[in-house]
């Protein structure tokens, strides 16, 4: 699952955050289930009738009959009957039904194991097939980033982190999370945000200015270089960055801080959000609003009426824009980021205590939402932090 | 249904029509209010198409307001903390996974909600937020994350009957409250 870029220095990786925790194929998580060796002519017949009392809930990518070529060519029937509920496997465990079945066909039942999940790859598909012959789809959607990063795009995406990383760290001695939104086809800052939780983690943010970005990128280039050569300091496995004011990492904890509190809820992602929302309206102030269904029309139609060709420009909330966040984010951040349509989001590190992009939840797997962003950690060098931290604690005091 | 005491169908109502003056608004027709002590403090609806703010759902409306509001009297966030702790909240629509994680986050003693939202609910449909997170290290758990208790259920054919109508384009002036 890692698209790493072998150009780069090696600290620096992009990782892809898949939908369901990642297994060696040959390691995927199975469930027990009762089978049988059926009678071809029986086939049909039985599917149906299973099909309507022990239907393969959840396990929609399991296939019902294993077919197997024994004594030179003659095929084999292998019909799943139903999950195993209690532990021993005995036919008691089966339902009323099945049982009847059972009986009034003869079959003799044995217990198979089959994966629990679909597979996501060819080489997990080919994995699965050993134990029980399932069905394979490969991904409908594909998210720019998925199957690989271009170095141009890699160094885009290190360098946005790296700006995100300041952004966390430059507030006065403290670290906070941080949050910028990029339109990745012009690589330009749409907003950008830190944690507001505590109002003297506040910092002087605000809507973007129209513009160009690119002393910005030019100013990232170069301090890229300064972290590269202080790799060479060696003290890199001691650092941790100190989390507690990270809003995302300890949600809980506002109320005991000691400084003011601004808000509790006023976390990076949500503030950033909210500036990205303020742009769109400074830029599109006349815009009518249209009801969702009539935009999902319009958009599905690829249709702009001659009145409104602006509005090819503007784009809905945020759809195809990335976000960078320091910390993986909490759940109300990153369900935030599912209702404002981010196209991708990359984060620095993990929150194992509240993060909800894989460490405790998983919102990028959750198939009811009805969008889906596509989740990377981004790994540079610790040094990133460390420098910043000290830099900021020294100024602080001083 | 009758178990319910008369209240929380009055508050309920009130919940409906803030999402009633949603609908008016063409924004998605989900309304709440808070209740502390008997008192309604806050109500909000649904504003996400006159912000272009997907985030801006009923809960974090009345919930901007109360800290607002709390902050100009003079509240320490240690107050703050206390006076949500007493707070019920009456909510048209289960809370979605960022406003059930906002509620947690803020220590609510109580929510009320009307139809189960199986798409994005944080209270049980998608993840079951407003439950004590036993996972949690310890020193995360003595700041607060008790979780809330959640009723749903509550007037839910009127707060669907509302939806319904956002979505099929009806006659936003023509919805009666009527339990």
């Amino acid at each position: 699952m890692e698209n790493t870029e072998s150009v780069l220095p090696q600290v620096c990786k992009i990782i892809h955050i898949p939908e369901k925790p990642s297994f060696l194929p040959h390691l995927q998580p199975t469930v027990n289930m009762f089978a049988s060796v059926i009678e071809p002519k029986d086939a049909n017949t039985l599917v149906r009738k299973l099909n309507k009392i022990a239907p393969l809930e959840n396990l929609q990518h399991v296939k019902r009959v294993q077919r197997k070529s024994i004594d030179g060519g003659k095929p084999q029937l292998s019909l799943l009957l139903c999950m195993i509920v209690g532990n021993d496997g005995g036919d008691d465990c089966m339902p009323y039904e099945i049982l009847e079945l059972v009986k009034s066909y003869q079959l003799s039942t044995f217990i198979t194991k089959v994966c629990k999940y679909a597979a996501t790859s060819k080489e997990e598909w080919d994995e699965q097939c050993k134990l029980w012959p399932t069905s394979y789809h490969p991904p409908t959607y594909n998210i720019s980033g998925i199957t690989g990063f271009s170095e141009e795009e890699s160094q885009s995406v290190f360098s946005f982190m790296r700006h995100t990383i300041n952004l966390a760290t430059s507030s006065i001695g403290q670290v906070v999370n941080a949050a910028v939104i990029v339109d990745p086809s012009t690589k330009q800052v749409i907003a950008s945000a830190c944690d507001q939780v505590i109002s003297s983690a506040s910092l002087a943010n605000g809507v973007s200015k129209e513009g160009s970005c690119s002393n910005y990128l030019e100013n990232l280039k170069a301090s890229n270089l300064d972290q590269q050569t202080s790799l060479l300091d060696g003290s890199i496995s001691e650092f941790k960055p100190i989390t507690n004011n990270v809003a995302c990492v300890h949600p809980w904890q506002w109320a005991l801080r000691s400084s003011g509190c601004w808000h509790p809820l006023r976390h990076a992602a949500i503030v950033a959000i909210e500036y990205s929302a303020a742009r769109d309206l400074q830029l599109f102030p006349d815009h009518k609003a249209l009801s969702p269904l009539k935009r999902q029309k319009i958009e599905e139609s690829g249709f702009h009426s001659n009145g409104h060709s602006y509005q090819s420009l503007r784009p809905y909330l945020c759809t195809g824009y990335d976000i960078y966040l320091a910390w993986e984010p909490c759940a109300m951040c990153a369900m935030a980021l599912v209702h404002q349509r981010v196209r991708r989001i990359f984060f620095s590190s993990p929150n194992s205590i509240a993060g909800a992009l894989g460490s405790v939840h998983r919102l990028q797997g959750e198939r009811s939402l009805n969008h889906h962003y596509a989740v990377f950690r981004v790994v540079l060098p610790e040094e990133v932090f460390r420098n910043k931290v000290v830099d900021g604690k020294a100024s602080g005091s001083g | 249904m009758t178990s319910y005491v008369k209240e929380t169908f009055e508050f309920m109502k009130l919940a409906l029509e803030q999402a009633n003056d949603a609908l008016a608004n063409l924004e998605v027709p989900v309304g709440c209010v808070f209740v502390e002590d008997g008192e309604v403090i806050a109500s909000g609806r649904n504003r996400t198409t006159e912000t272009r703010n997907a985030t801006r759902h009923a809960e974090m409306e009345a919930i901007d307001f109360l800290v607002q509001q709390w902050q100009k009297n003079g509240l320490s966030p240690l107050e703050v903390s206390e006076r949500f702790s007493k707070c019920t909240l009456y909510v048209t629509c289960e809370p979605c996974i960022m406003c059930a994680a906002a509620l947690s986050y803020l220590g609510i003693k109580e929510a009320y909600y009307g139809c189960a939202n199986d798409k994005f609910g944080g209270c049980g449909s998608v993840l079951s937020l407003h439950t004590s997170n036993s996972n949690l290290p310890t020193s995360e758990l003595a700041s607060s994350k008790k979780g809330f208790k959640c009723t749903g259920g509550i007037m839910a054919s009127e707060a669907v009957s509302l939806l319904r109508s956002f979505y099929e384009q009806g006659n936003p002036n023509g919805i009666s409250l009527s339990p």
